[in-house]
């Protein structure tokens, strides 16, 4: 029986979720100013994006 | 000797500002900003972005209470492993400093989590990471706070 708060997320939605909050609370750590925040931010978030789907990928030939 | 002149009206030095004066600091004054700073240092590991705020850097502190309380809330929510003093191994022991560095959230994910964790799945396994890195996170907060406090960064 599913627990009434528990929460499922498929792999790419945490995937998303985790990029995501991650990419703002860095940007917001390491940069000052709104456009350089933004501009890191939008490029952290493409690169976990990008990285993560790579190496799901390079795993995918022993995932059998 | 007839050819010496005063120093001061053979030089057009500057006398340097106050700020970037390479005099070093009292260390009354050192010892004081470095207790600040390990107090800035405990509060935001306790609840995150406190540090922040009591730094006046309002947007960094939301940004890092926000960023932490969801990703325990999501953690919690997929019922990740909130790991113990009582680890078994290395990992786990690793686990629990991890998920310590959230601070009070810590206990916020175990009151999240009545039923316990379920990492038969991997969503559980997902929410393991998840509370792992908010841990994480809040500890370099608190570091960067620390940083600040210390006026090594801005």
């Amino acid at each position: 029986m599913m627990h009434p708060y528990e929460l499922r997320l498929s792999h790419f939605q945490a995937m998303v979720i985790f990029a995501l909050v991650i990419s703002i609370a860095f940007g917001f750590l390491s940069r000052r100013g709104a456009y350089k925040r933004a501009k890191y931010i939008l490029w952290s978030f493409i690169l976990f994006l990008l990285i993560g789907v790579g190496i799901g990928w390079a795993m995918y030939p022993f995932s059998r | 000797m007839p050819d010496e002149v005063p120093v001061a009206e053979t030089t057009n030095a500057v006398p340097l500002p106050q700020a970037v004066s390479t005099y070093p600091e009292p260390t009354q004054d050192r010892h004081r900003r470095d207790a600040l700073a390990l107090t800035i240092a405990a509060a935001a590991w306790f609840l995150p972005g406190l540090g922040h705020a009591l730094l006046k850097m309002w947007g960094r502190a939301l940004v890092c209470f926000s960023a932490v309380a969801l990703l325990v809330i999501l953690g919690a929510g997929m019922r990740g492993n909130i790991f113990s003093r009582n680890g078994e191994d290395a990992f786990a022991k690793l686990g629990y400093v991890a998920d310590l560095g959230a601070g009070s959230f810590y206990f916020v994910a175990k009151a999240l989590e009545p039923t316990g964790p379920d990492v038969s799945h991997a969503n559980g396994d997902y929410g393991t990471r998840l509370l792992a890195t908010a841990g994480v996170l809040n500890m370099l907060a608190a570091l960067h706070a620390y940083e600040v406090a210390r006026a090594r960064k801005a």
